[in-house]
């Protein structure tokens, strides 16, 4: 079976020449159930709907801000409370939005990104407010905060194994750090020392240790992995 | 533990992590279709002791600092079903798992290779042992070790890992300088499908065409297809606008220098005319190519490109700069200048030929490559059994050059046969 037009041999069964598209003329010829060559199994295409939804997340996100400032500013002639509403609006786009325009996303950054967010909403709010808690009592927590996280994905993300050990670890070093955390609040707003961060530290070290033993204990880990991979 | 056993990447392999886009990097593909149903079984026994072998092909790319490098998979990954076209994206989530791709479909066999690994040339000589030991393990036909297929129990000699480009570069690097060439364009297809257009051809008849205009086949099949692109861009570009016609030629330097490296070992050159200057006929066109393909594939010539590529390897400086400014640099370099010097690629693998005993459970034997970045035709060439399969890919709907390309093969007198993986 040849076309007409390019000359070239066809498979037979084909309908038309797949150079030229000149359909073939002789109809009796065609096999309803010719041999593909090829398999009919497709591979995952990938999803441009994602941009659209993250494109329109962010035009919404970015109305609402530019809605917030223009009232404010008819409303008071300045930036009132529409500067808490736009960081704040900037604050969840950073962390609900931004992390998903990246195909890869690396967890360190984008929590360390999310944290120092948060860390400049949160100074914003104290200077704007005229409070004095930022720098003994925000700023410690956050850093705090940012450390453990970051630290915990670095290890859980590049050192292969030890799973167990790191989760303990990092429970032991939460409750130590509840210390410091009700440390920062008795120099900052005068409460009490020891009223509940030993109660934490007790509950998060307990934690830790469980893993630990799970570390060590093989039978008890593969047990645990078991039961609740993800 | 086991030792982890890694790979320094060889010189031509540096630039295709670099280079590597959103939905596109250099991946080809060897088929062929066995007497019987593929057994994966067999499949996967057969590569388990080839990749003992042949150590740098079942191997996934890790980033260091300052270079990618290739690690040793403790396994290779298990034959998979194939896919309904061929080179699907390799992205770099799997890359990090594996740079190599074992398919069965039916008859068919298939690998498909990230092109830091190997090249053309020492991909088919891996295809061709794989095919054997299959057929071992399937048919229990032994093969004995001679020319490509080699001793299973030995050990991979350093010649074979090693990199070709720093033992035969020349004393001086050779200027880069060349014109740009005229690029095809058509209606992009979105939805990632290759659209693959296979020519069967008559491989004697095909040589003696060749010979009749005094040439090899990759020159003449160059020369028709640069004719082809030539008639291409007479009917969209005005006169005064004709850009040069080229084709970009892998020259397997194994052909040049002795060395039996698996691992990349191929240049590309690139041949062509300008029809801005007046109407050139086939004749002329096959004669221009063959000529120019005599002086760039001289040993000399070749060994001043090679250390073109090689100097910035031993630059102090270039060695020290962190692996991403290397690989923005490459990038920039590539998609500027080295993207822009072809219309497109034509590899030719040759005669693919498999000893008697084996022979008789492989009925063909293709190569297909994919796609350049900012070109959307390809082509690529293998011979097997008398017959010469050449495959055009391109990721465009229009099938304009495949058509000219072909019914002028068809017009010089050699029959061809059309194969496609459209779906009507």
């Amino acid at each position: 079976m040849y076309c007409v037009k390019c000359g070239v041999k066809l498979q037979e069964g084909t309908r038309s020449c797949p150079l030229c598209g000149t359909p073939v003329l002789l109809p009796d010829d065609i096999l309803e159930d010719r041999e593909i060559t090829y398999s009919d199994l497709f591979p995952k295409e990938h999803n441009s709907a994602r941009y659209l939804g993250l494109s329109l997340a962010t035009a919404l996100m970015g109305a609402a801000a530019l809605v917030c400032f223009i009232m404010c500013i008819n409303m008071y002639g300045e930036i009132a409370w529409s500067g808490y509403a736009m960081l704040g609006i900037a604050l969840g786009w950073i962390w609900l939005v931004f992390p998903f325009w990246f195909p890869h996303r690396n967890p360190i950054i984008f929590s360390g990104v999310d944290l120092v967010a948060l860390g400049g909403y949160l100074l914003y709010i104290n200077c704007k407010s005229g409070g004095h808690w930022f720098l003994s009592f925000a700023f410690p927590l956050v850093g705090i905060v940012t450390l453990l996280i970051c630290g915990v994905t670095a290890l859980y993300r590049y050192v292969p194994g030890g799973r167990a050990f790191i989760t303990g670890g990092f429970f032991i070093l939460v409750g130590g750090c509840c210390i410091l955390i009700e440390f920062f609040q008795h120099i900052t707003f005068g409460s009490e020392m020891f009223v509940w961060s030993l109660y934490a530290v007790t509950v998060f070290a307990a934690i830790g240790l469980f893993f630990i033993i799970a570390g060590i204990i093989r039978p008890l880990r593969d047990f645990l992995h078991r039961k609740f991979f993800f | 533990m086991s030792r982890k056993e890694w790979f320094r990447l060889d010189t031509a392999a540096l630039i295709f992590p670099a280079i590597r886009h959103h939905n596109w990097n250099n991946v080809f593909r060897l088929s062929a279709e066995m007497a019987d149903e593929v057994d994966p079984d067999a499949l996967n026994r057969a590569a388990a002791d080839l990749a003992r072998r042949f150590p740098t092909f079942f191997v996934r790319l890790r980033k260091g600092f300052f270079w990618y490098y290739l690690e040793k998979l403790e396994k290779p990954a298990p034959a998979l079903r194939d896919f309904a076209y061929p080179l699907t994206y390799m992205p770099a989530k799997e890359l990090r798992k594996s740079c190599i791709r074992l398919f069965y479909h039916e008859n068919r066999i298939a690998m498909e290779l990230f092109h830091s690994v190997s090249d053309g040339g020492g991909a088919s000589v891996f295809f061709k042992n794989l095919l054997v030991r299959y057929i071992f393990y399937k048919y229990g036909v032994v093969t004995p070790p001679q020319g490509d297929i080699a001793d299973i129990e030995a050990k991979p000699s350093p010649e074979e890992l090693e990199d070709g480009f720093y033992r035969f570069a020349g004393p001086k690097p050779m200027g880069r300088n060349e014109e740009n060439s005229y690029r095809m364009t058509g209606t992009h297809d979105d939805t990632g499908f290759k659209h693959l257009v296979t020519g069967i051809l008559p491989t004697d008849e095909l040589i003696k065409k060749s010979h009749e205009y005094g040439a090899t086949v990759t020159a003449f099949l160059s020369g028709v297809m640069a004719e082809s692109i030539m008639k291409l861009q007479r009917r969209r570009v005005p006169e005064k606008m004709q850009k040069p016609v080229k084709i970009t030629i892998a020259a397997n330097l194994r052909h040049i220098f002795p060395t039996k490296t698996m691992r990349n070992f191929v240049l590309a050159v690139n041949p062509g005319f300008d029809p801005g200057y007046g109407s050139y006929s086939l004749e002329d066109i096959v004669r221009i190519i063959s000529h120019q393909l005599a002086v760039d594939l001289m040993p000399q010539t070749m060994s001043g490109r090679i250390m073109t590529n090689v100097a910035p390897q031993r630059n102090p400086v270039v060695r020290l700069m962190p692996r991403f400014i290397k690989d923005m640099a490459m990038s920039m370099v590539y998609f500027s200048v080295g993207e822009r010097k072809g219309s497109i690629n034509i590899s030719n693998l040759g005669q693919m030929t498999l000893d008697e005993s084996a022979a008789a459970y492989v009925k063909r034997i293709e190569f297909i490559i994919g796609e350049q970045y900012t070109y959307p035709n390809n082509c690529a060439v293998a011979s097997y059994g008398g017959r010469t399969y050449i495959n055009l890919i391109r990721n465009i709907r229009e099938t304009e050059l495949e058509r000219i390309f072909f019914s002028r093969l068809v017009s010089l007198g050699i029959p061809v046969e059309i194969e496609t993986n459209e779906r009507e």
